[in-house]
């Protein structure tokens, strides 16, 4: 049988979602979604903008909103609150995983170019 | 279908109230769920627990489980041959025969009764009137630390509800060939847009969610885009400088390390690690070791002695400092 290969797509900072997107792909309602963004839990690109743009790593963190708001049957408020918590893990965790490749174990000093092939 | 002991996953008596289910289900949540847990195998606990709690909060739906009689965990059974005209009537599992069960999951047909089907992010989609967004998958996909590298085809072998045309979910196999970008890092997420379920009555399918693990390479660290390698040279080397072959992800460079290169040292190779999508590579860096030959021979020793003999080198200097402080 003959398959498609389909592309998947880096949720990362170097692609953009709109509102609408995003609503459609965290499953969360309109207003939980404002409230997460006046909470901080996200941050359009121009908050000033007259309609909201995301970096699509947004929805990462969305859906991630959206499933501890199911599954702990939680408030956007408290929502933010505990993202703000896995999001600190998650730089704590990201700076010991570094640590243990080698990148903090040696200052910037003893680092120098010199490749030739 | 595979029989699932929902009370035995809450750890609650076949009696357990409204109240304990709930307790026993938020204590599991917190152990299990994978936005917070730690726990090996925390999705699929989380899964079973998430699934169990959906049953047993809803009075229908427990009811109807109840009636299904005990069996062992995993074991195939059928619902007893009155079961669908008291619970499932005016559902599509109404008038079904006893065979027709048998590709059916158990949360699917507990769902089912309610009328209810699964919709995107996993969430209840409301009543089964209107078009519903097919559901989105998810999957962890464990690719090399090479295939991240350079990018790569895989193939997604998945268990997928599937509805006919009575509104029955059954569970089918179903393969989806992904193509995976170069330079994906450990624990990134992508998104296959319209590789979840198929949507109902006309509504769009759902997305596929992977969450990218690279594992570990017997030479190379990652941290983000950038690479650490181990680079063991000789003491003489070290004092000398010289050049060597380093492996790298795209083949073997040669690598210039200085004269009066120290331990721990990270001689970077700029833009040779992991690619970033629309901006500079990550770099991949050579951290020096400086390794002492545990076997020398005669000639050898006597080399050392004379070094010994001839070197003011004090790598301990900095102690008499301390001590005179």
């Amino acid at each position: 049988m003959n398959i498609d290969t389909a592309e998947a797509l880096s949720l990362d900072e170097n692609s953009e979602v709109s509102f609408s997107q995003l609503l459609v792909l965290s499953g969360l309602s309109d207003n939980d979604l404002r409230e997460l963004v006046d909470h901080g839990a996200l941050t359009p690109i121009n908050p000033n903008a007259s309609s909201w743009m995301f970096t699509s790593y947004c929805v990462v963190v969305a859906r991630k909103a959206s499933r501890l708001s199911r599954d702990f049957e939680l408030d956007a408020h408290a929502v933010s609150v505990l993202l703000g918590f896995v999001e600190k893990i998650e730089a704590l965790e990201s700076e010991l995983h570094a640590l243990r490749a080698g990148a903090l174990g040696h200052g910037p000093a003893g680092t120098s170019d010199t490749v030739s092939r | 279908m595979k029989y699932k002991d929902y009370y035995k996953i809450l750890g609650v008596a076949r009696d357990a109230s409204a109240d304990d289910i709930k307790k026993a289900y938020r204590k599991l949540a917190r152990k299990y769920h994978p936005d917070v847990s730690k726990e090996k195998n925390a999705e699929e606990s989380f899964k079973e627990v998430s699934e169990a709690y959906e049953t047993l909060r809803d009075p229908e739906k427990r009811a109807a489980f109840d009636q299904l009689g005990s069996h062992a965990a995993g074991q195939e059974f059928r619902p007893p041959p009155d079961w669908s005209q008291h619970f499932a009537s005016g559902s599509p599992f109404d008038q079904m025969g006893q065979n027709a069960f048998d590709d059916i999951d158990l949360a699917d047909l507990l769902a089912g009764l309610t009328g209810r089907a699964r919709g995107r992010s996993g969430g209840r989609a409301g009543a089964r009137e209107g078009p519903i967004p097919g559901p989105d998958y998810e999957a962890m996909v464990r690719i090399t630390l090479e295939q991240a590298f350079h990018g790569t085809e895989i193939d997604l072998d998945l268990s997928v509800a599937e509805y006919d045309e009575r509104g029955v979910a059954h569970r089918v196999p179903h393969r989806i060939k992904v193509r995976i970008p170069k330079g994906v890092i450990d624990g990134q997420k992508l998104r296959v847009p319209g590789k979840g379920g198929k949507g109902m009555q006309g509504a769009s399918p759902g997305d596929l969610y992977l969450d990218i693990q690279v594992q570990p390479h017997p030479l190379f660290r990652t941290s983000g885009q950038d690479l650490y390698v181990d680079l063991p040279v000789a003491p003489w080397e070290a004092v000398l400088g010289t050049s060597v072959e380093l492996p790298t992800l795209a083949g073997a460079v040669s690598l210039k390390v200085p004269a009066s290169t120290r331990a721990g040292q990270q001689l970077r190779l700029a833009g040779r690690g992991l690619s970033r999508p629309g901006g500079k590579s990550g770099d991949l860096f050579a951290i020096v070791a400086i390794v002492v030959p545990t076997v020398v021979n005669e000639r050898e020793r006597s080399l050392y002695r004379e070094l010994s003999e001839s070197s003011n080198f004090d790598p301990r200097a900095h102690f008499k400092l301390g001590a005179a402080a």
